[in-house]
């Protein structure tokens, strides 16, 4: 790559200030996770009580297990949603892109709070009048409520990669197989490998933070994270609640140094590995 | 590239998966959204009643009240989405064109993992940071550039923050794929013929990362004009947003005519503006693509030209 | 979130509200009438119709069908979040059901869910603010209880029964209740604060740009209508006006935030210096400031509210009979006691203030009021003035954040 210059460390200090920024709160959390006050906010001591008081709390675990459980099928449905929907739009414009440009737009624009009084009804009509079963587990509904701005966000993000990004390679491949489903399968789908796993990761962390949807559609037992963090609000907020964002800090960072580590010994580069997938 | 019949359908045929699955659980509910706003509200205890169909409830909707706040936070949000922009630009340049490819999809992952906890907990922390007692307004009083420590928190400026750090990742990765996908070889042609690196930059790589710019802005700036709570939370009386309005009307005054039409208002302005910025980013975007070309002459479509290198 | 309950305490039933009476009535005559429909659909004859609800309504079945028969093997209650606590939940957990708890942050979100549920919620507990009730009994969100599966309501200080939203509380329990008043930083404002012209007054001198006020439409015209001894229930479009003038010309640009809950989050880093608040929070955050003693408490006058969370059982509820069971379980004195001590509100057992002043608990004088205090708190109400209230409340926000 580029040898360091005074660009090169310039754009390495700003970004290293970017990720600073946004790691800044959550290191502020991590700290006030080890308070012993009753307050997340009103530090009273150091303590583990925060963390042991999790473990007593089957509510909490059970919380963020149903973010998470509902964050991967959300993201992955959206991913396989979004990536098909944004190679098509860069690679086959016609008629139908505008229409379907306007759709993902009003998607994008409609606030939260719409999606979310509007779900409700229309999940109570097609699982309660119409019978369809399905559409009263509350995993199938935040699944689905999730996914909605997360599969524009991943098109967006799909077509942007593509859009003028040099076609010579499925050309050739166009001309070799003169069939364009097989070239999508072998040279596009490998091409917009970093945009799939960029709008997944995002699709995931949208839905890891839904609040405003959720908190309408769910159904008995499937209360998610941030839902209860919101309604916890109105008996103030313990410390418990920074722990458990600590807790998934720390594990995140942990599982991500693995996969880097397993990924550096077996000589591979993190892109080359999403590239083939 | 070769555009005919046949391969048109196939192309067609991917998006519709999408198309359905939005068509079924977005645009059916939300068609039931806008036609509550023809309605009323029935009563006390009644939320929406369609029994008399009326445009009252748009009269009521285009209230000096709603476009005052609009006003503002249209303003906050292009504010905020600049801001982003020109934060994101380099950082995600350099994730993706400097940082050893190895590296890439961690720093990639890096730049989520903040948010995998809920948004109030982050909100929080920021309070905390920019508290009168915290230590950054301790700094910020002793070096001058603030009078008062209460002067960070229930101010625009911690708006603005808010709205900032709250949609920077939906600018990074965007931006991080655009570039990742200019990278290298295109760079090393134009470096070929004479161009320095900061031309480079500006007529090569920034305008083959404009759809990934385009595809930021809006990821960014639309769920910006829509956000309410973190805007409240850190900016206090200063951080009114019209979402707020529209969540007051659903939830507080139970008025879901009212609280529709002020959302089917907002969604038709939000989208009149998304077409304008867009349209004024091509068309500044069409004029440097211009000059870009006019500079390095032929070798403006990519690998093939490179092959001939 | 928020809600205003409001009774005039010593003169409860007679000083109902004229409205609120009007609606009450109207509702019982509804619901009786949707209720004798079912029951002639042989719905709803089971023999026990001796259960219920005190007045004239005793032929209908209550209770959801619970007949003090054998208990269901689960419950599952929707409650505001840590609402709870703990050691009162796995207590009764252990005696048979296991119980669910979900969470809602705000009591339009409950209402929504039932409402659109159906009846299939699934839910067998939920905890409405008062205010709202009416509302619940008019959709039929709500059933009557069977009274006669929880003796220890007579164990409840009748002081918190009969509020004006269900008079003979064939409906709904209190789970606990709360008042709204103000807590102030004394390195600050340096005099005695004790009414609510004190606190308008304040913020707009000592406190201007440090003042936050609930995030809460009917808080915000509640501190307008008390200082001004008002009824703050009035459906009189002058008053409204009158308040209109004085918040967005005079309030606005003094106010630095709604905030429904300061105490336990702004107030910890000092952020304001005059807060609007609910007695629980405002008791939580004094007690856990690095300086309690920087901080008053004010229950101003001349009038307050007096919100109420209730229990109430949900139409459709799965398990009947569990949730009976956990009400009369939990109305018990002993875990009512520890209810009130886990999230620091009144729960209105009998001789709770006895109890918690032999256990010691911190600032009983936040939690637990005088006759003379209750006297000046008043329920709030539903009504027809709700639009008007939110539009003055827009307005007020979008003047304050200029």
């Amino acid at each position: 790559m580029s040898k360091p210059s005074g660009t090169n460390l310039a754009l390495g200090a700003w970004t290293t200030l970017v990720f600073l920024f946004l790691f800044a709160p959550i290191i502020v959390i991590g700290i006030y996770s080890f308070n012993g006050g009753r307050l997340l906010t009103a530090w009273d001591g150091f303590s583990l009580e925060p963390f042991t008081a999790i473990i007593e709390r089957p509510t909490v675990r059970h919380t963020v297990a149903v973010s998470l459980q509902t964050a991967v099928i959300a993201a992955l449905l959206a991913s396989a949603l979004g990536t098909l929907a944004g190679m098509a739009m860069a690679r086959f414009p016609g008629r139908w892109t505008g229409p379907f440009t306007l759709l993902l737009l009003l998607v994008s624009v409609t606030p939260e709070i719409v999606d979310g009084i509007a779900l409700l009804p229309w999940f109570v009509t097609l699982g309660q009048d119409w019978s369809l079963l399905p559409f009263n587990n509350g995993y199938v509904r935040l699944v689905i409520g999730h996914s909605l701005f997360a599969t524009a966000v991943v098109t967006y993000i799909v077509r942007a990669r593509l859009v003028g990004l040099d076609a010579s390679l499925e050309e050739a491949s166009a001309d070799l197989y003169a069939r364009p489903v097989p070239t999508f399968f072998k040279v596009t789908l490998p091409l917009v490998g970093p945009a799939v796993l960029a709008g997944g990761l995002l699709a995931f962390t949208l839905s890891l933070d839904n609040t405003v949807i959720s908190s309408f559609i769910n159904v008995s037992g499937t209360t998610s994270w941030p839902v209860y963090v919101l309604s916890s609000v109105r008996s103030g907020l313990k410390p418990e609640i920074a722990a458990v964002s600590t807790i998934l800090l720390v594990f995140t960072l942990l599982v991500l140094g693995f996969v880097a580590w397993v990924l550096r010994r077996s000589g591979s580069s993190v892109t080359d590995t999403m590239a083939v997938n | 590239m070769p555009r005919n019949g046949s391969s048109r359908l196939p192309g067609f045929v991917l998006a519709v998966p999408a198309w359905l699955w939005l068509t079924v659980f977005f645009v059916v509910p939300f068609l039931q959204i806008a036609w509550f706003s023809f309605g009323e509200k029935p009563g006390m205890f009644g939320t929406h009643s369609n029994a008399v169909m009326s445009l009252d409830r748009y009269a009521e909707a285009f209230s000096p009240t709603f476009f005052t706040i609009f006003r503002a936070t249209l303003w906050m949000s292009v504010l905020g989405t600049v801001a982003c922009l020109l934060i994101a630009l380099p950082a995600a340049y350099f994730m993706a064109v400097k940082v050893p490819a190895h590296r890439r999809g961690l720093l990639v992952a890096l730049v989520m993992v903040p948010y995998w906890t809920s948004f109030l907990i982050r909100t929080i922390g920021w309070k905390v940071i920019l508290s009168s007692e915290g230590a950054l307004a301790g700094f910020l009083t002793d070096v001058g550039l603030v009078g008062d420590p209460h002067d960070l928190l229930n101010t625009r400026g911690a708006v603005l923050l808010g709205l900032i750090y709250n949609y920077l990742p939906l600018m990074i990765l965007p931006l991080y794929v655009a570039f990742d996908r200019v990278d290298g070889a295109l760079g090393e042609a134009s470096k070929d013929l004479g161009a320095d690196r900061v031309r480079t930059f500006f007529q090569v790589t920034l305008p083959l990362a404009r759809p990934g710019m385009i595809a930021g802005v809006i990821l960014v700036f639309i769920p910006m004009t829509g956000d309410y709570v973190t805007p409240a939370v850190l900016g206090g009386a200063k951080g009114t947003m019209v979402g707020s309005l529209i969540a007051s009307q659903f939830l507080t005054a139970q008025n879901w005519a009212l609280g529709s039409a002020m959302a089917v208002v907002l969604i038709l302005l939000t989208m009149l503006v998304v077409v304008l910025a867009v349209a004024l980013l091509w068309g500044v975007g069409w004029l440097v693509g211009r000059r870009s070309r006019l500079v390095i002459g032929t070798k403006t479509s990519g690998r093939k030209e490179l092959a001939t290198t | 979130m928020s809600n205003p309950g409001d009774t005039n305490r010593n003169v409860r039933i007679l000083a109902s509200h004229a409205g609120a009476r009007a609606i009450r009535q109207e509702l019982s005559r509804r619901h009786f009438l949707s209720l004798a429909a079912l029951a002639g659909a042989g719905a709803a004859l089971s023999a026990c119709g001796t259960g219920g609800g005190g007045g004239g309504e005793a032929a209908v079945e209550p209770g959801a069908g619970a007949t003090g028969g054998p208990v269901e093997k689960s419950l599952s209650i929707y409650t505001w979040g840590d609402y709870d606590s703990p050691e009162v939940i796995d207590a009764f957990g252990k005696t048979g059901p296991k119980v669910t708890l979900d969470s809602y942050g705000s009591n339009e979100e409950l209402i929504s869910k039932l409402v659109a549920a159906k009846g299939t919620s699934g839910y067998d507990i939920v905890v409405p603010t008062g205010v709202y009730i009416p509302q619940l009994i008019e959709n039929e969100i709500i059933v009557p209880l069977n009274k006669d599966l929880i003796p220890n309501l007579a164990k409840v200080d009748p002081k918190f029964l009969g509020q004006d939203w269900d008079p003979e509380n064939e409906y709904s329990v209190c789970k606990c209740w709360g008042t709204t008043g103000f807590v102030y930083d004394t390195t600050v404002i340096k005099r005695d604060l004790a009414t609510w012209d004190d606190f308008i007054d304040a913020m707009q001198n000592e406190a201007s740009g440090k003042t936050s006020l609930l995030d809460d439409p009917q808080g915000v015209a509640g501190l307008y209508f008390w200082a001004n001894d008002i009824d703050w229930n009035t459906e009189d479009m002058a008053d409204y006006d009158a308040y209109e003038a004085e918040a967005v010309e005079k309030w606005a640009p003094h106010i630095a935030g709604f905030d429904s809950y300061p105490a336990t989050g702004a107030m910890q880093q000092n952020t304001f210096a005059l807060m609007q608040n609910w007695n629980g929070d405002s008791r939580l955050g004094i007690l856990e400031h690095k300086q309690p003693d920087r901080w008053k408490w004010v229950l101003p006058g001349p009038t307050t509210e007096l919100w109420m969370d209730n229990w109430c059982i949900p139409t459709g509820a799965p398990h009947p009979e569990a949730a009976h069971a956990f009400l009369d379980y939990v109305l018990e004195p002993e875990n009512s006691f520890l209810e009130m001590d886990y999230i620091g509100y009144n729960t209105g057992a009998l001789g709770i203030e006895e109890m918690a002043k032999e256990r010691k608990v911190e600032l009983p004088e936040m939690i637990f009021f005088t006759d003379e205090q209750l006297a000046t708190m008043k329920n709030g109400a539903v009504n027809k003035a709700q639009d008007r209230r939110t539009e003055v409340y827009d307005k007020l926000k979008a003047a304050a954040s200029a």
